[in-house]
């Protein structure tokens, strides 16, 4: 089947399109968005350097019908978000977000209630568009570069004023092998430098449940959950965290997860392989000190 | 000759010079969210029909975003859904938080297409809104794709993922959060955003005054129309199985103990 990727260069989203697109056919076409040479070998590659994805959606629906492309991969992120469903209305096309399984003849998997239960949908129409949710498939390897043709934009419904960049010191939340994440049950923004120490004595990063970001004490980008980050790490520590469904959706790749809460109840150890009923005031610290000593 | 609700906006025009902004917040009604995975039951491919009824989980910060630019603009605020009519009592929040009127498009369909089509057939028959903002995913389905189409359907520019809105020079700005940061977006035009939650937009709880104040503002009932179904047949929903059984890690003595213990285990299993 004739398939299209729309993707940042940003190799690991675009690696894991790949694996996706393999599913559907040898050799996915390729628009990559943003400045950049276009990693890995694909059939035909186009670049159009406006990232703004309601600026993109008529030229996409031009060239996807041009071409007769049949499926349209895109990662479930902003830009994703931002194309997949405005396009489908374009195309009449169907379009499933946040496909976390593949299954042969068109059929697809996605989660919903929060990750509580996975609905299975057959596609019955050309084409389709499929956002994919992140770290379900492993990045397929890029070799070389694809040289790339411009993709032209005529009509600039919104304009880009500026970029930021949040800088996160160290490995990026979604690459760690150890996360060390906090909720609301850290009280505190300053609380989370404690959990910073554990991170980096364990080459780790530092995330955070919805409720903590909500609250102010760290940054949107290190939210980790259905609506944040995705990740699947080797060790998930939830401190502080009570584990609801919109959390575990996103660590449900997590190998081990360490639950530290006073609440005994509290959703997070049905989800844990180890679990610290205590207050992580008295945990945390000793856990900094044991892997100071051990270092 | 102009309606009642028009010459108001025109009123608010000429008060504040400024141009008349008219703002839909979409809000649907879900089963309760909150029912953690373990307990989770499904009848008929969907969540028990036992679990009470509550607002999306981000459409109340996409309601708390309205009423804050209804404020800060002197604009109106109309909450529009689609759902069945015992929804009324739930929405009635989002018309207590800040909303003037609530339109409810009666409906019972899960397809995103017909759901897309029934609030447009909504906006539309409020005429002249000038911006829709919505949750950026709804808390059941948990597509993030029904605003999306709805922008489409109307030729309105569609803006996901949505932290902070406001007027310059006669233009929106917006804010839109990244995977690694954030964007700031400018348009003129009408568009649809998603809005996620950040500590600017926690919603705010209602006073008693506005609670009562909101069974008096008006509802309008909408009759569904039919919409074309998106190509897509659902062939199951399943409740996947947890697994994990979690071993509790002594903690009554020694903390260091604890942490040494823990350390050990995560080790012996190769994880760190």
């Amino acid at each position: 089947m004739k398939t299209l990727i729309i993707e940042m260069i940003e190799p690991k989203r675009l690696g894991e399109l790949v694996t996706v697109s393999r599913e559907f056919c040898e050799q996915p076409d390729m628009v990559a968005v943003g400045a950049g040479q276009i990693p890995g070998s694909f059939g035909k590659a186009y670049q159009v350097a406006d990232t703004v994805a309601a600026n993109l959606v008529s030229d996409l629906a031009s060239l996807i019908l041009k071409e007769g492309y049949e499926i349209v991969l895109l990662t479930a992120s902003t830009l994703g978000s931002g194309i997949a469903a405005p396009l489908s209305v374009k195309l009449s096309a169907p379009v499933v977000s946040e496909v976390i399984g593949i299954k042969p003849d068109l059929v697809v998997e996605r989660p919903l209630y929060g990750g509580k239960a996975v609905a299975t949908y057959k596609l019955n129409k050309m084409p389709a568009i499929l956002t994919i949710r992140r770290k379900y498939f492993e990045a397929a390897d890029l070799q070389g570069f694809t040289d790339s043709s411009p993709l032209s934009i005529a009509e600039k419904k919104v304009a880009l004023i500026a970029e930021k960049e949040e800088k996160t010191e160290g490995i990026p939340l979604e690459d760690a092998e150890v996360i060390v994440s906090g909720g609301r049950g850290i009280g505190a923004a300053e609380n989370f430098t404690m959990l910073q120490d554990v991170a980096d004595l364990l080459n780790g990063a530092v995330g955070a449940s919805r409720g903590a970001v909500d609250e102010g004490w760290v940054q949107p980008t290190q939210q980790v959950g259905q609506t944040g980050k995705i990740v699947a790490p080797g060790v998930y520590f939830a401190i502080g965290i009570s584990g609801a469904s919109q959390h575990l959706a996103g660590i449900a790749n997590a190998k081990c997860v360490v639950a530290i809460n006073k609440d005994e109840e509290a959703n997070i150890f049905k989800r844990a392989r180890f679990g610290i009923v205590s207050d992580y005031k008295k945990i945390v610290p000793v856990l900094i000190e044991t892997l100071k000593e051990e270092a | 000759m102009f309606g009642r609700n028009e010459a108001m906006r025109r009123s608010i025009r000429l008060k504040t010079g400024g141009y008349p902004m008219h703002i839909v917040v979409l809000a649907k009604v879900v089963p309760d969210y909150e029912v953690p995975a373990g307990d989770f039951e499904l009848t008929n491919s969907r969540a028990h029909s036992r679990y009470k009824r509550m607002m999306g989980l981000y459409d109340e910060n996409a309601i708390e975003s309205g009423v804050q630019l209804k404020e800060k603009y002197s604009a109106s605020l109309t909450i529009v859904s689609y759902g069945i009519k015992a929804d009324i009592q739930v929405l009635r929040k989002a018309v207590a938080m800040g909303g003037e009127k609530l339109s409810l498009v009666l409906g019972g369909s899960d397809d995103p297409n017909v759901i897309a089509a029934n609030l447009k057939m909504a906006v539309e028959k409020l005429e002249d809104v000038d911006l829709i903002l919505a949750g950026q995913q709804s808390a059941d389905m948990d597509r993030g794709i029904v605003h999306g189409m709805l922008a489409e359907m109307l030729g309105f520019a569609f803006i996901p993922q949505v932290a902070k809105i406001e007027q310059e020079d006669g233009q929106w700005k917006v804010i839109q959060n990244t995977e690694s940061g954030s964007s700031e977006l400018k348009f003129g035009g009408k568009a649809v955003l998603s809005i996620t939650s950040v500590p600017e937009n926690v919603p705010r709880i209602p006073v008693v005054r506005s609670i009562f104040a909101a069974k008096k503002k008006p509802v309008v009932q909408l009759p569904e129309i039919e919409g074309d179904a998106m190509p897509v047949d659902e062939l199951s929903v399943d409740i996947p199985k947890m697994e994990s059984v979690c071993e509790f890690l002594p903690t009554e003595d020694d903390p260091a103990e604890t942490a040494k213990i823990l350390l050990g285990r995560l080790r012996e299993e190769r994880l760190i």
